[in-house]
């Protein structure tokens, strides 16, 4: 197999930052910033690349937040972080990535103060004592308490811009409760296994406790724990195994933002760009899409996310849960296992959307998991959209059923 | 009264910003290139790449471009709830966010998205001056 990735990339230019070695004795201290973002304008100088042609992006730990300051919308985000290894693995990730088609051009950075800031920590190394993102320092001082506080704000510009009320929104969590109260592993499910389980109303929703205006406690995520995992192979080895193979018919990934405070519009994620990657990988659109997992951190997440997957026009994503699509026994079911909003959100949710697609399509559901019933549908086709971040980075998978 | 809530630190690369802030000044970057003002502050311009960024002082004028009503908070801010969070256009072009003052957090529909704004600064510590914005009088 590796073979085939031979000669399939060439690495085109090489250069550093301004000031290395112990760059303090000649002047002020460097940053691990700085010597990235010097490095990369070096090396687009030196080949001629415009940084804005880059459209993979590798580092260690840095990737999506080089890929905001350098404005960029990449559609391959690689951060992979395993230490000083890490560079030539993303050479051997960003071949495979060009063998594949899904990029031209791949940007590996490397920008470490190691002497300048030596004996400091930092996720990423040797960052400066008390330095954060730039980002960071200037939206911290502003009373934002964790996702609500900021996905509050996406969802009162949705609001604004097409007539939406937080009752359309409150829809897509009495939805995904009935979901939830077909599933007994829904932390949700009914009062025996939560003391607020079991179906709710639209009224249950706009009454609830106020977390961030407009955003009551019904229309935010749970908090729970869990652990998911799936093993991909390649057809060879899919056909000759025991379970039902899901295949994977196309995917796609971007980014708009790291940080909010650079969100360019409150009402669009970059699902718009990696659902469109993913279609046109699988040779199929919304239309034949029978079903849906969508990440609901938030009900505006699973509206904004329908409307950029292109499963409801610009505005009226709510509507597909509003007038029962999305409901058990709808054209399009959507969010099967009662989604993050009613089954279990861990805090990164994507998993559990994973594995609620490959129940659907593997004609699992009714097995269960543990020996536990859950809802089968006659799906075939699932598109899967994970949203990270604050409405920041999005992966698109489209799943198909086996035969 | 001290200053009870988070105070940011003040990051190497963005020094003109603070110092401009204790003289109630609002500093922007903006690329001397293509002339377009970014924020946050960086080295390089994120629009055409350029690395020649200047310091300009704004005008401290903007328009809301969407908020919030924070209910739920922690620490100093926890004293505070309600309070409004906002996210400013600048008339210079890019956003800044903030805690929106002179509005009425308990009736939230009557904030206005579009609606002018003007930046005040408040001493957090004797270097930490940080800009907030206010409805403007009409
Ligand atoms: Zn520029």
């Amino acid at each position: 197999m590796a073979a085939k990735l031979k000669n399939a990339a060439a690495i085109v230019g090489a250069a550093e930052s301004n000031e290395i070695g112990y760059p303090e004795e000649r002047g002020p201290k460097v940053t691990s910033l700085q010597h990235h973002i010097e490095a990369i304008r070096n090396v687009s100088d030196q080949t001629g690349i415009p940084i804005s042609d880059i459209d993979g992006i590798f580092s260690a730990g840095w990737s999506s937040q080089l890929a905001e300051y350098l404005g960029l919308k990449p559609h391959y985000i690689d951060t992979t972080s395993v230490g000083g290894c890490s560079f030539q693995m993303h050479v051997h990730h960003a071949l495979a990535a060009i063998h594949a088609g899904i990029i031209d051009v791949a940007l590996v950075s490397h920008g470490q103060a190691g002497w300048s800031y030596r004996g400091a920590g930092g996720r990423r190394g040797n960052t400066a004592p008390g330095e954060i993102d730039p980002g960071i320092e200037m939206s911290m001082a502003y009373g934002a308490f964790g996702a609500p506080s900021s996905y509050a704000h996406a969802m009162v510009r949705h609001m604004h811009n097409f007539g939406t009320t937080a009752e359309d929104f409150a829809h897509i969590s009495v939805v995904t409760r009935q979901w939830a109260t077909l599933n007994p592993r829904a932390l949700m499910y009914s009062t025996e296994t939560n003391p607020f389980g079991g179906p709710i109303t639209v009224q249950d929703v706009m009454e609830a406790r106020l977390i961030a205006w407009p955003l009551t406690l019904y229309h935010c995520c749970l908090v729970t724990d869990h652990g998911g995992a799936v093993i991909v192979a390649r057809p060879e080895i899919a056909r000759s195994l025991r379970t039902n193979p899901v295949w994977i018919a196309g995917a796609g990934e971007s980014m708009g933002h790291a940080n909010m405070l650079e969100m360019e519009d409150f009402t669009a994620t970059s699902a718009s760009r990696s659902s469109a990657t993913a279609y046109e990988m699988a040779g199929m659109g919304p239309g034949d899409m029978e079903m849906a997992m969508i990440y609901d951190s938030f009900t505006i997440t699973a509206a904004i996310t329908a409307e950029m997957l292109g499963l409801a026009p610009r505005g009226k994503g709510y509507t597909l849960w509003k007038e029962g699509h999305a409901a058990p026994g709808g054209r399009l079911p959507i969010n099967t296992n009662g989604g993050g909003l009613s089954f279990n959100h861990s805090g990164m949710y994507g998993m559990q959307l994973l594995v609620e697609a490959y129940r659907q399509l593997s004609g699992t559901a009714e097995d269960g998991v543990n020996g536990v019933e859950g809802k089968q549908t006659d799906a075939r086709t699932c598109v899967v959209n994970g949203t990270g971040g604050t409405l920041s980075t999005t992966g698109t998978l489209v799943l198909t059923a086996d035969g | 009264m001290t200053y009870n809530k988070p105070i940011p630190p003040q990051g190497q690369h963005t020094k003109p910003f603070w110092d401009g802030a204790r003289e109630g000044r609002l500093m922007l970057p903006r690329c001397t290139n293509c002339n377009r003002v970014h924020w946050y502050p960086r080295l390089i311009c994120p629009t055409c790449h350029s690395m020649d960024i200047e310091w300009i002082e704004a005008s401290g004028e903007g328009h809301i471009h969407t908020y919030a009503v924070q209910h739920r908070a922690f620490g100093g801010w926890g004293e505070e709830v309600p309070y409004v969070t906002a996210y400013i256009d600048l008339k210079e072009g890019d956003r800044m966010m903030t805690v929106l003052r002179g509005v009425d957090p308990m009736r939230p529909e009557d904030i206005k998205i579009g609606a002018r704004v003007r930046v005040e600064f408040e001493a957090a510590s004797e270097d930490t001056h940080i800009p907030f914005w206010r409805l403007a009088e009409d």
